[in-house]
């Protein structure tokens, strides 16, 4: 019988080699569960910026994971997890806001009632209010531009960076961010100024 | 005096602003993805950051303004050289537009900042748990010293998942199989106590039957069906192959009952120790026939080191 077996008179000539056994703490590493367990918060605060309303950041974060579980085996030993889970999460958020048609028209539209709104700058809404606005705003900015500015506003990231998880050149990155941020002025320029 | 124009901006078909889709590359794939480079390597922005903006500004070609609205973003995020913010204000002081524009931005930026904190009071402690959000089981995993080597252990909700040899594979690949198989991995020395409690029973020959449900999940139907049987091997008794295949009724699978017991995930639970040639002799194992040969001396068969065991002293029953 033909089996895929030591012969037994060779048993002895198979050393038992011990393998350094890597310390419990470094042994996560390369690990789908120890990148989710390191990152995954940040992530989720990321999918909450994006998303807004705390279901559709749910779905976010989880469509990230999936998509992160799925293609773990492909990522390269070496790959920056973390890029690489920020990278799929924008991607998701920005493919999802396309398909599901919520553009920048809305911007202009938005703009234009919030000037209109409160011609009188003595009438201006209290400070939640505007936060509010300026939540609706930014949530209605192209997914692209916001992308950008949450990563630059609020992860710290610099636009070499920003450019790795969108795809573009620096330059295209910090001009999403400049848009973004001088659109904004734009609208509540006229509740802001002291 | 006139604003800003964004030279770079782009206008799309329907006249509306739209992304800066024009020098990005097509769409991204997962396979993209995996280029991303290390972030590490590449944290300087200065490639895109003005610079020497008091130079530029001289020019009498250009509106010192335009330069300095063009890097009022770069300055709400201290993107810009000591120098050239200094210019910035500097001229905000001379110029009341400036003084403004730069003024919103700056509450635009704190607006934002208190949009993120309030946000980030939401959903803080709300994060859902991976394994709801992939929909896969959790395995939790430990170690153990054993007569036969250092062991990892991980066991699931529905039995034990996992004993690996550690003396022939590293804990990452053990660990990163079970996520292949479809696990979470997470260490919790606790939670395999049972396992530990029954395998130093059985290696102190007080334990002759484990008491522990096994869970094969992401193992094939074949392999599982193997193992199954091989689970029925009574201690201190063996079977060939051959009687393994046949017991799955396929007598002629001798062979890949044998690659099915070298993937059995669980040894000597699942107690693919049993398992030796038709010859009589010991045959491959997993973890090394030096471990085959003392598990199957704790249950009463001896094989010598280089002897080939006599079929006949076994009793093998057929």
């Amino acid at each position: 019988m033909a089996l895929p077996m030591d012969d037994p008179s060779h048993d002895t000539s198979v050393p038992i080699t011990r393998r350094t056994s890597e310390p419990v703490e470094n042994s996560g590493n390369g690990l789908f569960t120890s990148m989710i367990e390191r990152f995954g918060d940040e992530i989720y605060r990321f999918a909450c910026q994006l998303a807004g309303n705390g279901t559709d950041a749910d779905d976010l974060y989880q469509e990230t994971l999936l998509k992160a579980f799925r293609a773990f085996d492909r990522l390269a030993a070496d790959a920056n997890h973390r890029a690489w889970l920020y990278k799929i999460c924008s991607n998701t958020f920005i493919s999802d806001r396309r398909k599901h048609g919520r553009v920048a028209p809305m911007n202009d539209e938005l703009a234009e009632t919030l000037t209109a709104s409160s011609p009188d700058p003595a009438s201006a809404l209290d400070a939640r209010d505007l936060l509010r606005e300026v939540e609706r705003f930014v949530d209605a900015l192209p997914p692209k531009q916001r992308v950008a500015l949450v990563l630059r506003k609020h992860h710290e990231y610099g636009y070499a960076d920003i450019a790795g998880i969108l795809n573009s050149s620096e330059a295209a990155a910090r001009a999403n961010v400049h848009e973004a941020l001088m659109k904004l002025r734009g609208a509540f320029a006229h509740r802001m100024e002291v | 005096m006139r604003r800003h124009d964004l030279s770079h901006r782009t206008i799309g078909p329907n006249g509306v602003s739209k992304d800066f889709d024009a020098v990005t590359f097509p769409d991204s794939t997962l396979d993209r993805l995996m280029t991303i480079p290390d972030s590490s390597a590449s944290t300087t922005t200065t490639g895109t950051i003005p610079s020497n903006l008091a130079g530029h500004a001289a020019n009498p070609e250009v509106d010192p303004c335009d330069v300095a609205e063009a890097a009022m973003p770069d300055l709400v995020f201290g993107d810009l050289a000591p120098t050239d913010e200094e210019w910035v204000r500097d001229h905000t002081i001379i110029c009341n537009y400036c003084a403004n524009v730069l003024s919103s931005l700056e509450h635009v930026c704190s607006s934002l900042d208190e949009c993120a904190d309030a946000a980030e009071q939401r959903p803080a402690s709300r994060r859902p748990a991976s394994s709801l959000c992939l929909g896969v089981p959790e395995a939790r995993y430990g170690f153990m010293e054993t007569p036969v080597g250092d062991v990892l252990i991980a066991t699931s909700e529905d039995g034990v998942v996992e004993v690996s040899y550690l003396d022939n594979t590293d804990t990452y690949d053990s660990l990163r199989d079970l996520e292949r198989r479809g696990y979470l991995v997470y260490q919790r020395q606790n939670h395999i106590r049972p396992v530990i409690d029954q395998l130093s029973e059985y290696f102190a020959h007080e334990r002759r039957h484990f008491d522990l449900p096994v869970d094969l999940g992401g193992v094939s139907e074949f392999t599982r069906s193997v193992l199954t049987a091989t689970n029925q091997i009574p201690y201190g008794n063996v079977r060939t192959y051959g009687d393994v295949a046949g017991e799955i009724g396929k007598p002629r699978a001798s062979r890949a009952v044998g690659n099915a017991l070298g993937r059995n995930p669980i040894p000597v639970i699942i107690p693919c120790h049993r398992v030796i040639l038709s010859s009589g002799a010991m045959g491959w194992y997993t973890g090394g026939p030096e471990i085959k040969r003392a598990l199957l001396g704790i249950e009463g068969i001896h094989y010598g080191v280089r002897q080939r065991a006599a079929q006949q002293s076994l009793g093998i029953e057929r």
